[in-house]
C-alpha cells in the first residue's frame, strides 16, 4: 500500500513514518505540510491511502479530504488529531477513520487494514468551515484556485466557468450550489452568474437599459438580469 | 482600537420576584414601626397605621417601577443606574406624598395634620433621600462581594480548564514519543520542561517570581518550536533591570504567549514572530505578547477570549484596579499589553 504522510508537524511525521517502515506491505511514498501541500502530493504521487492530520494552517485536513475526494480514484484517507474535540461525534456515527495522536502501533495497524474512501455520507458528515479553495481540473493536471482570487463564476451548459485573477477554468459543480456555500462573499446577478463583491467595481447602465456591472482589473462586464437588479442595486447602495 | 468597558448595573436586587417583594414590604413595616416608637405621642396606633400606610405605598411605588426598568438599568454602567435608581426613589416619594394629601383632602378624611403641604413632602423626601441612599450603598457593595466570590471560583475553575490545552498537551505528547528515537536527549529535556509547565499549573502556589514565569514562558516556547521549527520566531525584549524576584500571579504571561501561538502563528502556513517585552514601568511591570494576526481567509478556532479573559480575571481579582490589560489590534498585529504592579522583594 502506497501511503502519503501529511502534518504540519515534522516530529509527528518522522514517527508516523517510522512506524509505517515496521508495517509489513507498506510504502511511504510522500509527506505534506498542509493542505494545498497534500493535493498536489496527492496527485503526482496518487497514494492508496492518506493519513491525514486535521489541524493544518492554510487549508485544513477536512477541506483536504473533501477536495481528495473528487479525484477519479479518490484514496482512502484516516485522519489523525492529537484531541478530539466533540464534533468527532459526527466521525463515530459515520465510521469516518481517524487515530489520536500519539498513535499507537497496534491502532494504526487496524485502521490501515480497513482504510477505504471516504463515501457521500461521510463526506456530509465531515463538516468544517467553508471551502478555502476551488479545485479544478486543468488538462488533467488538478489546479487549486484560492477563493480570494475568483473574480466570478458563470454557468455556461453542463459547466461553470471560473473566472479567476490569472485565467480561468471549467468545473462541474453547480451555481446554486455555489450560491448558497459562498453567500457572503459573493453576489448573484444573473441567473448564469455569480460574482465576487470584493470584486464589484461599479453598477453601470447601458444603452437599451439593461444594467451591466464593472469587475476591477477586467474590461469585461458581465449583464445583471432584470429579476436580480433590485438586489444588486440594494447591495451596492448599502455598501457604500 | 480598545476594548469597551462592561456594563453591569445590575446590582439592585429584583424587584420583580415575589421574594425580594415581600423583604422590601416588611423591611417597610419595620422601618414604619421604628419610626412610631421613635417619637412617642399619643395614639400610637393610628400614627403607626398612617405612615405604615405612607411608607409601603413609597416602597411598593419603587418596587414596581424598578422592576419595570430593570432590563434598561442593568445595560448602563452602575453609576447611571444608581442614579436613576435614586431619582426614582425620590420620585416615588414625591408622588405619593401628593397622592395621600389629595387623598386626604377628597375624602375629608382628616388624617393629616402635619401642617404646610411643602413641608410634608420635604420631610418624606428627606428621609427617603437618606434611606434610599443608604440601600443603595448596600445593595452594591452586596453585589460586589458576591459578584467576587463567584468569580474567584469561577477563575479557579477556568484557570484549571484553560491552562490544559488538550491539543498542546496530547501534540508535546506526540512530540516527545517521536524525539524518543531520533534525539532522546531532547526529549528527555522536553518532558522535564512538561512537567515543570505543568507543576506550575496544577500546583496550588498562587503567585511566583517573576524570573520563574519568564522561565515557565521559555520551557514552554522549547517545546512549541520543536514543534513549530521554522514557523515560529521568538523575540525576547527584556529590559536588563527587570525585578527578577518580585511576586506575581502565576501563570499571567505564559498563557497569553500560548495565545499568540495558537491564535497568530500556528494557522500561518509560512508562521510568524513572536514578540515579548518586558520593563519596569511608573505603575508597575509592563509586558507585552505581540503575534501577527492569523490571515482573514483561515478557519476560526474555538477558545477565544477565554485564556485572555481567565488573565484578565485574575489580575482584577489579584490587583483590582492597580493592574492593566489592553488589547491593541493594529496592522495586522495583535498586542496584549499588561501593567502589573508589584511589592519590591
Amino acid at each position: 500500500m502506497n501511503i502519503l504522510i501529511v502534518d504540519d508537524e515534522l516530529p509527528a511525521r518522522e514517527r508516523l513514518s517510522r512506524m509505517l517502515a515496521t508495517i509489513p506491505g507498506c510504502s511511504l511514498v510522500g509527506e505534506a505540510g498542509n493542505g494545498t501541500e497534500a493535493i498536489s502530493q496527492a496527485e503526482n504521487l496518487k497514494p492508496d491511502l492518506v493519513l491525514m492530520d486535521i489541524r493544518m494552517p492554510g487549508m485544513d485536513g477536512i477541506e483536504a479530504a473533501k477536495h481528495l475526494s473528487t479525484f477519479k480514484e479518490p484514496p482512502a484517507v484516516i485522519f489523525t488529531t492529537a484531541f478530539a474535540e466533540h464534533a468527532f461525534e459526527a466521525f463515530e456515527t459515520h465510521a469516518v477513520a481517524y487515530l489520536l495522536k500519539p498513535i499507537r502501533q497496534q491502532k494504526l495497524e487496524q485502521a490501515l487494514n480497513q482504510a477505504s474512501a471516504l463515501n457521500r455520507a461521510q463526506l456530509a458528515a465531515l463538516g468544517g468551515a467553508g471551502r478555502t479553495h476551488i479545485c479544478a481540473r486543468v488538462r488533467g493536471n488538478l489546479k487549486l484556485i484560492p477563493i480570494e482570487e475568483i473574480l466570478y463564476f458563470r454557468a455556461d451548459q453542463k459547466y461553470v466557468t471560473v473566472r479567476h485573477v490569472s485565467g480561468e477554468v471549467l468545473i462541474e459543480e453547480a451555481l446554486k450550489s455555489l450560491e448558497t456555500e459562498f453567500t457572503t462573499k459573493f453576489l448573484r446577478i444573473h441567473r448564469n452568474a455569480l460574482v465576487a463583491k470584493d470584486y464589484v467595481q461599479g453598477l453601470d447602465k447601458r444603452a437599451d437599459g439593461s444594467l451591466e456591472i464593472a469587475i476591477k482589473g477586467l474590461d469585461e462586464r458581465l449583464e445583471v438580469s432584470r429579476r436580480h437588479s433590485p438586489e444588486v442595486r440594494r447591495y451596492l447602495t448599502g455598501e457604500d | 482600537m480598545k476594548e469597551p468597558a462592561m456594563n453591569d448595573g445590575s446590582f439592585l436586587p429584583d424587584f420583580c420576584s415575589r421574594r425580594n417583594a415581600s423583604a422590601l414590604i416588611l423591611f417597610a413595616e419595620l422601618f414604619a414601626l421604628s419610626l412610631v416608637l421613635a417619637f412617642p405621642g399619643e395614639d400610637r396606633w393610628r400614627a403607626l397605621l398612617l405612615t405604615s400606610l405612607f411608607v409601603l405605598w413609597v416602597a411598593i411605588g419603587n418596587a414596581v417601577v424598578l422592576c419595570l426598568a430593570r432590563n434598561w438599568l442593568a445595560r448602563q454602567t452602575p453609576l447611571l443606574s444608581a442614579s436613576v435608581s435614586y431619582g426614582i426613589a425620590l420620585a416615588v416619594t414625591v408622588l405619593t406624598s401628593l397622592l395621600a394629601l389629595a387623598l386626604d383632602r377628597r375624602l375629608h378624611l382628616g388624617l393629616l395634620g402635619y401642617g404646610e403641604v411643602t413641608g410634608f413632602i420635604l420631610r418624606n423626601t428627606a428621609v427617603s433621600a437618606i434611606v434610599s441612599a443608604v440601600a443603595l450603598r448596600y445593595f452594591y457593595v452586596q453585589h460586589q462581594w458576591r459578584r467576587n466570590v463567584e468569580h474567584s471560583a469561577q477563575a479557579r475553575f477556568e484557570a484549571l480548564q484553560a491552562r490544559i490545552r488538550p491539543h498542546f498537551l496530547f501534540n508535546s505528547m506526540n512530540t516527545i514519543a517521536a524525539l524518543t528515537r531520533s534525539r532522546p536527549e531532547v526529549a528527555e529535556q522536553t518532558i522535564e520542561d512538561l512537567a515543570e509547565l505543568f507543576r506550575i499549573s496544577l500546583g496550588k502556589e498562587k503567585t511566583i517570581t517573576l524570573d520563574d514565569e519568564l522561565d515557565l514562558t521559555r520551557r514552554y516556547l522549547e517545546i512549541e518550536k520543536l514543534r513549530l521549527g521554522e514557523r515560529l520566531h521568538i523575540d525576547w525584549a527584556l529590559a536588563s533591570d527587570l525585578p527578577m524576584q518580585a511576586r506575581i500571579p502565576a501563570l499571567i504571561l505564559q498563557p497569553l504567549v500560548e495565545n499568540a501561538i495558537y491564535h497568530g502563528i500556528e494557522p500561518r502556513t509560512d508562521g510568524g514572530a513572536l514578540r515579548i517585552t518586558g520593563r519596569p514601568g511608573p505603575s508597575g511591570l509592563e509586558m507585552s505578547v505581540e503575534n501577527p494576526l492569523p490571515p482573514a481567509n483561515a478557519p476560526k478556532r474555538s477558545g477565544n477570549q477565554m485564556a485572555q479573559e481567565n488573565v484578565r480575571q485574575r489580575l482584577s481579582l489579584a490587583y483590582g484596579k492597580g493592574a492593566r490589560m489592553t488589547v491593541v489590534s493594529e496592522n495586522n498585529q495583535y498586542q496584549v499589553n499588561l501593567t502589573i504592579p508589584y511589592s519590591a522583594p
